[in-house]
């Protein structure tokens, strides 16, 4: 029998966008006034694919494909599929792989989703975020909140089960009663998932500058807590579980695998500029942490000149490794298990159990004060509801 | 806070943070002199030190001038002093002395000078050779105990005054101790090539604000050398020639000490009867202890061995002395078995702010104790006793003999010794005399008594005072007037120095200097006033204790004392800082302020209700780990009392004085 192929995720990072959401500080850029090349990034696309994933052809086995952006509904349908094809090629897909598209809910993009799924996407991702026209208009996205539950009306009827919904809560001036009545409505037109993310000021955003030179007001923060409680508990009673601090799943088959991906430290390669990837270097079995050259044009010229466009790698020591084991673990409510983490990807130095790794005074006072629980001496650790609300004070005390 | 309190600290060492630059490279130039502290480097080998010895036996009392420069910070003493030793071929004028810069951290970036340095020079006047000691003085009153000491060995001083800013209150203070050592006192303009200079004006501020005549003063640009070959003829001429005889015993001051790692104690000594050299037996004074001398000479201005020092002279001893504490400043030194009457000597630097010094990690205790002993090797006017507070664990209090010394000493505890330390806000030191007729003085607020042993066992509550000197332009005379009073000061007069530059001297308690008077100077005179003070003894006051309760405990290293009509509106302002910066956490914290057993004033930090990065996908890995360990960092630079944890700042929230 074959040895078991070791799970390996793929992220595709399409870089244009039709409009730029004042909030957002994710590396993208507006689509050219004489429209995307959209042959040239697929090639450029394609040549650090092969590259990049050929060396893992052997030993793993694709669990998820993930085309996030940017906009990459904009990509043009056939060119998703080439780019499925071609890894799939080079790593076999696992039976029951996952492939999501990102998209915005523009008519123009929802009249492509027949084409994406022929394409071999199974998992649309629509990013509404809010479902008030006024503030869509003002953070800058070009689309309703009519057009948006259009959107994920028909997405329903094509990936039945398989369908996400990207919320944003804590807008100015919005009030916590107002964020109830709008995922009210999107809790209607839901389809198996939702990811509800309170509103964050990112550094180097348009938004950030407005608050800074007070244009836009920032919502206090025992608001926001109160929003983030509201979605919680209306989820809970509409059946949509609490997975991940912003993420909601109607059962297991929905959560998202490639986002799990991430918080379970499985090994990913990205692509597509800017992009991260975290693997294990076939040739020397360290752990390796690497960037895309973010500017798209050279990123471009270096994947058609050398097959990669990559800006910078690094080592991930065990160290690293552990910490993050425990930070992104414990981002689910189903929290880590002591198993995983001495597993962890990386680690290399001998393995260390989690009641030998952490805190476990501290851990212990957490567990004492309801904010997290676990089984056994450690076997299990997870965060409470209301201890994953503040997991990032907790992990500052548990961490070594 | 914690910036404005700095602020305050830095600021009265630089009269006006937009010169910062200026005097950067000022004390570059400076940088022949050398630091006092920090001459263990280079220390030639034995025999090299031998094979170099000088003769200055030829250099009788009336072929030697001892002086010093004094001035208000920035008005040119160092380039003065580094002109003056270019002149006498003491440094070249390559500009390589540059590199030698004050070195000193501290020193180097306040442009100020802390310890006392010395540089000897040979010239010529009148076709006769003198050698002539430049004995330098720390600038800022702080250190007025040194400057005092560095009197001690001169028979004269050079008054500087900046030209174009005229008499500063600094000026003022440093010319009433040359004044009151009975000194020479020669005024001289400098910066007069400024285009703001008006030296007429300068010299008629001299004359009414000293005295003296100011009719024939030396007008220079240390900057450009305009002036400077009349600094020594005048210097000769007008300062008198020490006193002594060659014939009678070893007789010598010391006045400055600093530790060799190689050699130990550098003693710094002004000869006043006879002569020393390597061999001597020499005897302290104030200890009886016998030291042999292992070699003696000037400062050249590095350490330049001589054959011999004798009567008049000013240079360095060497005597196989081991520590610091051995060398009592003022201290009068004689050959063993010639005993003489002891010179006046200085009474012991008295510390005016406390303040506690506590390791941020307990662990850190012995390495921050070994850091405590090797700074106050070179600066024995710390007072050091070691304390415990129930808040803050093992710890020091020190007493510093000003808000800057205090600052200095902390930025050269963390800089030079990588130590992390939390320095609790200044105090000062209350008396309390009991009924049973016994007094003590209180260095620590949580040793303050509380209102019921005040009423049953206390007679008197005193705190310090100074004498506060104020110099600004006459348009802020209502401005400060008002600042004075506010802060609890008594006007004794104000002076007219010219048309327009008013002199206010001011009594008021030193309590309330040490807290933001000198941000409020600067920022209600626009920069323009400058300040200085002297002690000026204790007074009965109406004081009481106020403590501090983080979730209904009290903490120690928080309580304050204060004048009881500022018990209401400090501890208002106490407990609103706290909140401040006090960041929430997973529970509520409540702050109170009391006061004779009533709580003054309440806040609440509430409890965290939710602190989670939103999304954390692939490419915000990196991100968050860096900034989870930045939180990190930051959280091992918190106290814990309990399970509250305070920044630093909350320490320094707790000020005593007057608030708007």
């Amino acid at each position: 029998m074959a040895p078991a192929r070791t799970p390996l995720s793929l992220y595709v990072h399409w870089p244009y966008c039709s409009f730029l959401c004042r909030f957002c500080a994710f590396s993208k850029a507006r689509v050219p006034a004489g429209g995307v090349d959209h042959a040239l990034i697929t090639r450029a696309l394609l040549a650090e694919l092969r590259t990049s994933l050929a060396p893992h052809s052997r030993d793993k086995e694709l669990r998820s494909i993930y085309f996030g952006g940017g906009t990459p509904s904009l990509a043009q349908p056939a060119h998703v599929a080439q780019i499925i094809e071609q890894a799939s090629r080079l790593v076999p897909l696992a039976a029951s792989a996952e492939i999501t598209l990102e998209s915005n809910p523009t008519s123009a993009e929802t009249d492509k989703m027949a084409a994406f799924k022929a394409a071999g996407i199974t998992r649309y991702s629509i990013g509404i975020q809010t479902l008030d026209d006024g503030v869509l208009q003002r953070v800058g996205r070009l689309h309703s909140g009519a057009e948006a539950l259009a959107a994920a009306n028909r997405a329903a009827s094509l990936f039945p089960g398989h369908v996400s919904l990207d919320m944003m809560f804590g807008f100015e001036s919005q009030t916590v009663d107002q964020w109830q009545r709008e995922l009210e409505t999107v809790l209607a037109h839901a389809n198996g998932h939702l990811s509800l993310y309170q509103l964050t000021v990112e550094p180097g955003t348009p938004l950030f500058r407005d608050i800074r030179a007070q244009r836009v007001k920032r919502n206090p923060d025992d608001t926001l807590a109160l929003m983030y409680e509201t979605a919680v508990a209306l989820c809970r009673s509409r059946g949509l579980a609490h997975y991940e601090v912003s993420n909601y799943a109607a059962s297991p088959e929905s959560q998202s695998v490639h986002n799990i991906g991430y918080w379970q430290g499985r090994q990913w390669i990205g692509i597509g500029p800017s992009a991260h990837s975290r693997f294990i270097d076939p040739a020397s079995g360290t752990c390796l942490r690497t960037v895309r050259i973010p500017d798209i044009q050279r990123w471009v010229r270096s994947c058609l000149e050398h097959g990669h466009g990559t800006a910078k790698s690094e080592t991930v020591d065990d160290a690293e490794a552990r910490q993050e084991a425990v930070v992104f673990g414990l981002r689910m409510l189903d929290g880590l298990s002591n198993a995983r983490f001495m597993r962890t990807g990386c680690v290399s130095s001998g393995a260390l159990s989690l009641a030998e790794y952490l805190r476990v005074n501290q851990v212990q006072r957490y567990l004492r004060d309801g904010y997290l629980r676990s089984s056994g001496r450690l076997d299990h650790l997870a965060p409470t509801e209301r201890g994953l609300q503040v997991i990032d004070s907790i992990l500052l005390d548990i961490l070594p | 806070m914690r910036r404005a309190w700095k602020h305050s600290l830095v600021g009265c060492a630089l009269s006006c943070s937009q010169r910062y630059k200026t005097w950067q490279s000022m004390a570059t130039a400076c940088g022949y002199l050398r630091k006092a502290s920090m001459k263990s480097e280079g220390y030639a080998s034995k025999a090299d030190r031998l094979g170099a010895e000088i003769d200055i036996t030829g250099y009788t009392p009336d072929r030697i001038r001892n002086f010093s420069i004094i001035a208000h910070i920035d008005h040119g003493k160092s380039t003065l002093a580094d002109r003056l030793l270019e002149t006498t071929g003491v440094i070249t004028k390559s500009g390589k002395n540059k590199q030698v810069l004050d070195k000193l951290k501290v020193e180097r970036e306040r442009g100020i000078t802390v310890k006392a340095q010395s540089a000897s020079m040979f010239c010529e006047h009148d076709g006769r050779k003198y050698l002539v000691n430049l004995i330098d003085t720390p600038g800022h009153v702080d250190f007025s105990y040194e400057v005092s000491r560095s009197l001690a060995a001169c028979q004269g001083t050079i008054l500087l005054v900046d030209a174009a800013q005229g008499i500063q209150a600094q000026t003022v203070a440093n010319f009433y101790l040359a004044f009151g050592e009975g000194l020479a006192v020669i005024p001289m303009l400098n910066k007069v090539d400024l285009p703001t200079a008006e030296p007429d004006r300068a010299a008629l501020q001299i004359e009414s604000a000293f005295e003296i005549d100011a009719a024939n003063i030396v007008h220079l640009s240390a900057k450009t050398g305009l002036g400077i070959n009349r600094v020594l003829p005048s210097v000769i001429e007008r300062i008198p020639a020490p006193s002594g005889s060659i014939d009678a015993p070893f007789k010598a001051l010391l006045f400055d000490t600093w530790y060799d790692k190689y050699v130990g104690v550098v003693c710094l000594m002004a000869i006043k009867d006879g002569a020393v050299r390597r061999g001597d037996r020499v005897v302290s004074m104030h200890s009886g202890t016998r030291y042999e001398v292992m070699e003696v000479g000037i400062m050249h201005p590095e350490q330049r061995p001589a054959t011999q020092l004798q009567v008049g002279q000013v240079g360095y001893v060497v005597c196989n002395m081991k520590s610091v504490a051995e060398a009592h400043v003022g201290d009068t030194f004689h050959k063993d078995k010639f005993p003489v009457v002891p010179l006046p000597g200085f009474a012991p630097a008295k510390s005016m702010v406390f303040a506690g010094v506590f390791p941020l990690d307990a662990g850190e205790f012995d390495k921050l104790n070994e850091s405590i002993q090797k700074l106050t090797l070179n600066d024995s006017s710390v007072a050091v006793h070691k304390e415990t507070s129930a808040a803050l664990g093992q710890g020091w209090r020190l007493g510093f003999l000003g808000t800057l010394h205090m600052d200095v000493f902390r930025q050269r505890l963390e800089e030079e010794y990588d130590a992390s330390v939390l320095v609790t806000a200044p105090t000062v030191p209350y008396r309390v005399q009991y009924k049973d007729g016994t007094s003590k003085y209180i260095q620590t607020p949580a040793d303050f008594p509380t209102a019921i042993e005040i009423q049953d066992k206390v007679d008197a509550v005193m705190e310090p005072f100074v004498l506060a000197t104020l110099i600004f332009p006459e348009q802020y005379l209502g401005a400060m007037l008002e600042l004075c009073t506010m802060h609890r000061g008594d006007i004794h007069t104000h002076t007219y120095l010219d048309e327009s530059r008013v002199m206010l001297k001011c009594r008021m308690p030193t309590a309330e200097m040490v807290t933001d008077f000198y941000d409020q100077l600067k920022s209600r005179s626009q920069g323009f006033a400058s300040f200085d003070y002297e002690d000026n003894g204790y007074n009965e006051s109406d004081l009481v204790k106020m403590e501090v309760l983080l979730n209904g405990e009290a903490v120690d290293a928080l309580a304050a004392v204060m004048h009881r009509d500022n018990v209401a509106t400090v501890g208002r302002t106490m407990a609103k800082r706290l909140k401040d910066v006090i960041r929430r956490q997973l529970f509520d914290i409540i702050i109170q302020t009391a006061a004779n057993g009533k709580v003054v004033a309440r806040e609440t930090v509430k409890q965290l209700r939710k602190n989670v990065t939103a999304k954390c996908y692939g490419g915000d890995i990196s991100r968050k780990m860096k900034l989870l360990n930045k939180q990190k960092e930051g959280k091992k630079r918190m106290k814990k009392i309990g399970r509250v944890e305070l920044p630093q700042e909350a320490f320094l929230s707790v000020m005593t004085g007057s608030k708007e």
